[in-house]
């Protein structure tokens, strides 16, 4: 069973490592969004008004902080997109190969071969992430905003990364699963999959407008919803990819 | 639970159905294939060929029906039944940027006590494709994708293998090296269901011939059905001396019609070819003539199969 699955990520890994350039994404969305974020906790206070910011240096960084704790939603957006991507690719190009109905011949279980993708794309998501948050904080520090990280890094945060993110992840995975075992092409799989930025915009707007305070306790609840609409998509991903339909219309 | 030419049934189906959606694709299929016989499943374009090889190895489920593939029910138990399947599928898909190799080292690895990479080395030899090993298969021609499709088919050693389509795009070459590979299989005891259009290949390697339609119309050696189709026929072909040959032999009581086809060339229908054949050739030098050849002038298959088809169709 592990020999199986993980004979799907070493060979989901190695079609992307035959194409190099599909992983410069990897590298371009974090440093991106690591360098949105920095930009604007940067620029931002300096720009504003200082008429309406108030006159203070204490002012300018409460706006910086209030930026700078957006950043923990916005790395959610990576293992997002990078999970998605590899979910569309990996499952598009066994339909674009006609790879599928060969698969299914073998003793291969459609979960393993779910699970050894979820794998595939999920790892070097939540991988990259991490590196972005650690280069967020190692930036951070360097930029002199130690005492404002200090209040950035908290439980939530931590909780946010660790919890929300993977089961995030795991969630666009799925839809992009689902996504292209429904759709023609990958171009329709991505545009259903890339629902999955919704759900991670809403919770950056509830965020910055302050209705709702991210405790500690209510991340971990967010991140065990999550995790509980993984398991319920994932059933439905396993059914619908075992479908005969997929083996007969994938062509 | 139909008869089987040898041995007891390793593939065996009662009322095997699929329909998708209002669409018949399969109707009530109930045969039985014994053991190291090759069945040839011939049939006109969307009879449901693939889609009964395709529930067989457990791909899809029936609607109706069951089968049982080496003791096993592939719709319960797919993973199982592909241990000993090898399903070489319609169209041989593989992962065109990696090698040759790699792409059989990756099937390989999903099967239970395998050396991945010995298996795939083993079967790229068979197939004659070890001096492309490393390249990648994008760059492979169609044929040479057919060749590695059947190497991938090959790698876990099955005992049992549904082919679908086996010779479609290969040359002339290769079509006879893959006919001798089956007849090899075969002789290493493997039972083979051969899907095909290729109506002599079935008949070269088939012990029996199943003709279908979305039902099954006949299932046979090539031989009874062409005997049921047609009756057996002699040629004589004589250098002079029709005539007198032909008024003696009319008065044959185990001659059932004689006539002069062509010049030189007598046509006759014998009550027992077998039986009768001696003194037929006996009586023919008795009335002077002179035999230059007896043949039994034989349908090709597919006029057998043309005629079984239309049967069906009527
Ligand atoms: N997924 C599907 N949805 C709807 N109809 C299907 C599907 N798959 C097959 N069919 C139908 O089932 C019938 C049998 O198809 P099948 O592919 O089994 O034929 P075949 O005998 O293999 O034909 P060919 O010789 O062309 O390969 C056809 O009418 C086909 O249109
Ligand atoms: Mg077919």
């Amino acid at each position: 069973m592990k020999r199986r699955i993980w004979n799907v990520v070493r060979m989901e890994w190695a079609g992307i490592a035959a194409t190099p350039s599909s992983l410069l994404f990897l590298v371009v969305i974090p440093l991106v969004l690591v360098g949105q974020a920095l930009l604007l906790s940067w620029i931002v206070p300096r720009f504003v008004n200082p008429a309406i910011l108030g006159p203070s240096a204490t002012d300018a960084n409460a706006l910086r902080l209030l930026i700078l704790r957006q950043f923990p939603f916005f790395v959610l957006l990576i293992p997002a997109m990078v999970a998605n991507v590899f979910a569309t690719l990996g499952i598009v190009e066994e339909k674009v190969s006609r790879t599928l109905e060969p698969l299914l011949a073998t003793p291969v279980r459609t979960w393993e071969l779910l699970a050894g993708k979820i794998l595939s794309g999920a790892l070097p998501g939540l991988l990259v992430a991490w590196a972005s948050a650690a280069l967020f904080v190692g930036v951070g520090y360097a930029l002199g905003w130690g005492s404002l990280l200090r209040s950035v890094l908290t439980a939530t945060f931590f909780l946010d990364v660790l919890l929300l993110m993977p089961a995030v992840s795991l969630l666009s995975f799925i839809l992009g699963v689902i996504g292209s075992s429904r759709a023609r092409d990958a171009k329709e799989a991505q545009n259903l999959a890339v629902l999955v930025v919704f759900p991670i915009f809403a919770l950056i707007a509830i965020q910055v407008t302050g209705l709702v305070e991210f405790t500690p306790v209510r991340t971990l609840l967010l991140a065990l919803a999550f995790f509980a609409v993984d398991a319920i998509l994932l059933r439905g991903a396993v059914r619908l990819f075992a479908r005969e339909s997929i083996v007969t219309r994938w062509s | 639970m139909g008869k089987t030419m040898m041995g007891h049934a390793v593939i065996s189906t009662e009322g095997l159905s699929k329909r998708f959606g209002n669409r018949v694709a399969v109707d009530s299929l109930t045969v039985a294939v014994g053991a190291g016989e090759i069945v040839g499943l011939l049939g006109p374009n969307g009879a449901g060929k693939t889609t009964t090889l395709r529930m067989l190895a457990g791909i899809i489920a029936p609607s109706a029906g069951h089968a049982v593939v080496d003791g096993r029910d592939p719709a319960s138990e797919p993973e199982n039944v592909h241990e000993s399947v090898g399903f070489l599928t319609e169209s041989p898909g593989f992962y065109e940027r990696l090698s040759a190799e790699r792409n059989l080292a990756y099937f390989a690895a999903f099967y239970e006590g395998i050396d991945a990479k010995a298996a795939a080395a083993r079967e790229l030899a068979r197939l004659g494709l070890a001096d492309r090993a490393r390249d990648k298969v994008g760059t492979f021609s169609k044929g040479m994708k057919q060749r590695l499709a059947l190497a991938r088919v090959l790698l876990h050693e099955p005992r049992i293998l549904f082919l679908d389509e086996p010779t479609a795009g290969l040359d002339p070459e290769a079509a006879r090296n893959l006919r001798e590979l089956i007849v090899s299989l075969k002789k290493d005891g493997c039972t083979i269901l051969l899907s095909t259009h290729n109506l002599s290949e079935a008949e070269e390697l088939s012990d029996r011939i199943a003709v279908f339609r979305t039902r099954l119309v006949a299932i046979d050696t090539p031989r009874a059905l062409r005997e049921s189709q047609f009756e057996r026929r002699l040629r004589v072909r004589l250098d002079g001396g029709t005539e007198t040959c032909l008024a003696a032999l009319r008065g044959e009581p185990y001659v059932r019609d004689a006539h002069e086809e062509e010049d030189g060339v007598l046509t006759m229908l014998l009550s027992d070819p077998d039986r009768d054949r001696p003194r037929l050739v006996a009586r023919i030098v008795q009335a002077g003539g002179q035999v230059l050849e007896v043949r039994e002038d034989e349908r090709p298959l597919e006029d057998v199969y043309l005629s079984l088809v239309r049967e069906e169709e009527a």
